[in-house]
């Protein structure tokens, strides 16, 4: 086995990320002031706003997992980590991270943990243990879902998870009920003992409103642990039901503590109830505002438990109700539950009643269609134009293993369409539009190499092939790696490393030498760790050398055993933003023949066809070259 | 009094940028703001819609086609793919930058830049073509289109006082563009500012 020094690529580039690292985010991020004082209003994004409100209600030990639309109030407070007495660091998956913040909390300190909503599927398992040992310190767990969905696998739901849990569960409308519900949500962690569940929409984590801010505490450190099995070992049956019991009181008191945080709200008056929460409320308090209506607006800020006393309290002489509310029927279902138990009859109009939809984000001309009125100026009807799927960027090191895999399919005598490619969970997974059109599934993190190697025992008698970035790897794909090679299947397994959690813009992996926030750490080496593991086959190729990666495929994709083959090149958009572009591309329009071969191989989004000829966007450009292999009339030249 | 702007860019283009310097001179003039973005997956390269709505008092990120006053356009594709954004009286101001999506670079090879100006002026008479990468270039600073078309849009739309929008500036980009950035503004300012009252008449 043959390899490349680890040397070469991960480490002088995770400490060169890092000494360049406040440039990095002052490009993704707008400087904005997260420690002005008291009182001062600024423009703030809900993640922002969630960052301020983690240090206003002093919370001091921070973890999470890049995700969309989660990741930014780890970034933002990592930013002015040097100014805060605070741990924030990204951890290697979400339940990590909800592990370590859990344990930070049974001592007493205040903890959050930052995730998107299939990252709450991986924490759920210590979740649901949690809420029976009850904390100490204030512990938030943050999720945001996707209506839309804009940026997720799926529409998850993730209010069932204050259900399913049995914790309770906050929902923040705009960014500045974000921040504050961080305070709300530390100070009721710690009234009642429980973790708190506090779930976000994109419409709140990534809407950028004024935010009116307020004191900032000192972080709440531990302060000390004792030994007490009865609460903390679930192994005890008999403590498990007992514990049962207690959280069920437990949940008995959140309601009457939740009132006096003002979590639920009414505004204005009418028989005409409007109930609804999280974004829905704004565009609800928009309609009601410029058609004049004279509604009732019961905004639920508290959803589970399901506020019954709080409705009870504000539905009579309701006539109608109608329920906003983006995602499940979830409130819909528990007011028709409050409503029947009280035996209070109002017509409900919802999503049951089909007066708004099921799937996707709501706006504006939804909730006026739902009261049964129309927009005033009627919408032109859009104009059809061609989309604009998302591609790899110029320069990507993912488009060079694509490509060269599928060389190698064809080099091989397999058809593109017998060859099955097992995506995972990052950018690479961008390969599936086309012209690059590679993936076949790509469905949750780590499940690349694990779906694969299921392909193969259920008798799939073509090659099949595994492809993971590195940060999925020591996320989740490191365990279905040794269930691969444990159990002796037939699989080929690209580990795409580009050094970074590059999708979600940037972050660190286990890799680096020192994290964002300056903190030394102890790089994990990925080659290391895929050694141990021990496959059939390993070999380590840097992703810019097209042909070496050519001629791996082809030598591993029919041999017996789990191949693995590291395809490592720096992030293309990262490198150009650290170290500048040296060398870019252009095209001679004298030698260019308009055959479109560099855009219809490569699809390399600095290229495009203008009045017959291909021209490349120079400023987008990042110099890769991988153009110039496809241009039959070799009409793509360097610059100087 | 409410205005709502639309940005349509390329990921990568500045337009975030662009509505988050909208929200600053928005909070610095004493009004409330909201805005919002749709963007896909990726990082970059994609089709970026970006909300801004400014009022005395504003709730949603997000408004319906039909609804905007200004549609501010990084890219002319992106426009035409938006302009059902804006309200009748609505007015698109459109940088004459052409980025064909690869769809339409692979069906159509032979389209121009001037096709798409074309198409624009067909589907909205209210619109304003500024030369942003020209006016950006002579500043030296290609990636400033964003900036230049912020001052087209407060040429025409008079929402925000000079002096907000340059704190904004300041207090949003990297310091070592504000200054090109600035300038990008008031070469946009100038440009618009010169054929509005013309246009409009």
């Amino acid at each position: 086995m043959e390899y490349y020094s680890l040397h070469v690529y991960t480490l002088p580039f995770a400490r060169l990320v890092y000494l360049l690292v406040p440039q990095v985010f002052n490009m993704v991020f707008t400087p904005m002031s997260l420690l002005a004082e008291p009182g001062t209003r600024l423009p703030l994004m809900g993640n922002e706003a969630i960052a301020r409100g983690v240090l206003e209600a002093g919370v001091y030990i921070v973890t999470g997992y890049p995700g969309t639309p989660s990741s930014e109030v780890i970034m933002t407070l990592q930013e002015y980590s040097r100014d805060l007495d605070i741990y924030v660091e990204w951890s290697v998956n979400e339940r990590v991270a909800l592990e370590v913040a859990i344990g930070a909390a049974i001592s007493g300190a205040r903890a959050m943990s930052t995730m998107k909503a299939p990252g709450l599927n991986v924490a759920s398992d210590p979740l649901l243990s949690a809420a029976y040992s009850g904390v100490d310190g204030g512990l938030v767990v943050y999720v945001a879902d996707d209506p839309g969905p804009h940026t997720t696998q799926t529409e998850q739901d993730s209010r069932w998870y204050g259900e399913l849990a049995k914790l309770p569960l906050i929902s923040p409308s705009s960014p500045q009920e974000a921040k504050d519900y961080v305070v709300a949500s530390v100070e009721l962690s710690e009234a009642l003992g429980l973790p708190v569940l506090l779930r976000t929409t994109t419409r709140v984590s990534h809407t950028v409103g004024d935010v009116l801010l307020g004191e900032i505490k000192q972080p709440r450190k531990g302060r000390g642990f004792s030994k007490n099995p009865e609460r903390f070992v679930r192994a005890g049956m008999d403590w498990n039901l007992e514990r049962h019991k207690w959280l069920n009181s437990r949940l008995a008191r959140v309601e009457e503590l939740s009132a006096k945080l003002g979590l639920n709200k009414v505004i204005g008056a009418g028989e005409l109830c409007i109930v609804t929460e999280g974004a829905a409320l704004n565009y609800v308090l928009e309609t009601v505002e410029e058609y004049s209506l004279s509604a009732r607006v019961l905004k639920l800020g508290l959803l589970h438990p399901f506020p019954r006393g709080f409705i009870l309290d504000n539905i009579r002489g309701c006539r109608e109700i109608l329920v906003v509310e983006e995602l499940d029927p979830y409130i819909e279902q528990h007011l028709k539950t409050v409503l029947y138990d009280a035996g209070l009859f109002i017509p409900i109009r919802g999503k049951t009643t089909k007066h708004l939809p099921i799937e996707g984000e709501l706006d504006k001309s939804i909730v006026l269609n739902a009261l049964g009125l129309k927009q005033r100026d009627q919408p032109r009807s859009p104009h059809k134009t061609p989309r604009r799927p998302p591609p790899l960027c110029p320069g990507c090191p993912h488009r060079f293993t694509f490509l060269a895999l599928k060389r190698a399919i064809s080099k091989k005598g397999f058809k593109l369409s017998e060859v099955p490619v097992i995506g995972d969970i990052g950018c690479y997974a961008l390969s599936v539009y086309k012209p690059i059109d590679m993936l076949w599934t790509e469905h949750s993190m780590g499940a690349s190499v694990s779906m694969a190697m299921g392909l193969k025992l259920a008798g799939y008698d073509k090659p099949v092939v595994a492809v993971i970035g590195d940060s999925t790897l020591y996320h989740a794909g490191l365990q279905s790696l040794i269930e691969a090679v444990n159990k002796r299947v037939d699989l080929l397994v690209i580990v795409v490393d580009n050094g970074v959690v590059a999708m979600t813009g940037h972050q660190s992996t286990p890799a680096w030498s020192t994290s964002e926030t300056g903190r030394i750490l102890k790089p994990i080496s990925l080659d290391e760790l895929v050694k141990a593991v021990n496959p059939d086959e390993l070999r380590i190729v840097d992703s810019y050398n097209y042909d070496e990666l050519v001629g791996v495929f082809e030598e591993f994709i029919d041999k017996p055993g789990v191949k693995v083959v590291v395809s490592r090149h720096p992030c293309a958009l990262l490198e150009a933003r650290l170290k500048g572009v040296k060398t870019r591309y252009t095209v001679d329009v004298e030698l260019c023949k308009g055959c479109k071969a560099c855009l219809v191989v490569t699809g390399c989004p600095a290229i495009v066809m203008e009045g017959g000829r291909a021209r490349i966007i120079q400023e987008d450009c990042n110099g890769c070259g991988l153009c110039t292999r496809f241009c039959p009339y070799n009409a793509i030249k360097q610059m100087g | 009094m409410v205005i709502r702007i639309l940005i349509a860019s390329v990921g990568g283009q500045g337009g975030l940028t662009l509505a988050r310097v909208l929200a600053e001179a928005a909070v610095l003039s004493g009004l409330s703001v909201r805005t919002g973005e749709t963007l896909g997956m990726a990082q970059r390269y994609g089709s970026v819609v970006s909300y801004v709505q400014v009022g005395s008092r504003v709730y949603t990120p997000k408004f319906t086609p039909g609804e905007a006053d200004y549609l501010v356009g990084l890219e002319l594709v992106e426009s035409i793919r938006n302009i059902h954004y804006l309200k009748p009286s609505g007015v698109a101001l459109v940088a004459d930058e052409y980025r064909p999506p690869y769809t339409l670079s692979v069906e159509n090879p032979f389209n121009t830049r001037d096709q798409a100006i074309e198409l624009i002026k067909k589907l909205e008479s209210k619109t304003i073509i500024i030369p942003a990468r020209r006016l950006a270039i002579e500043l030296g600073n290609p990636r400033a289109i964003n900036m230049v078309m912020l001052g087209s849009l407060n040429a025409v739309s008079n929402i925000f006082s000079h002096d907000k929008v340059e704190q904004a500036v300041r207090k949003v980009l990297p310091a070592r563009v504000v200054e090109s950035s600035i300038k990008a503004y008031i070469k946009g300012y100038e440009y618009a500012q010169a054929i509005r009252n013309s246009f409009l008449a």
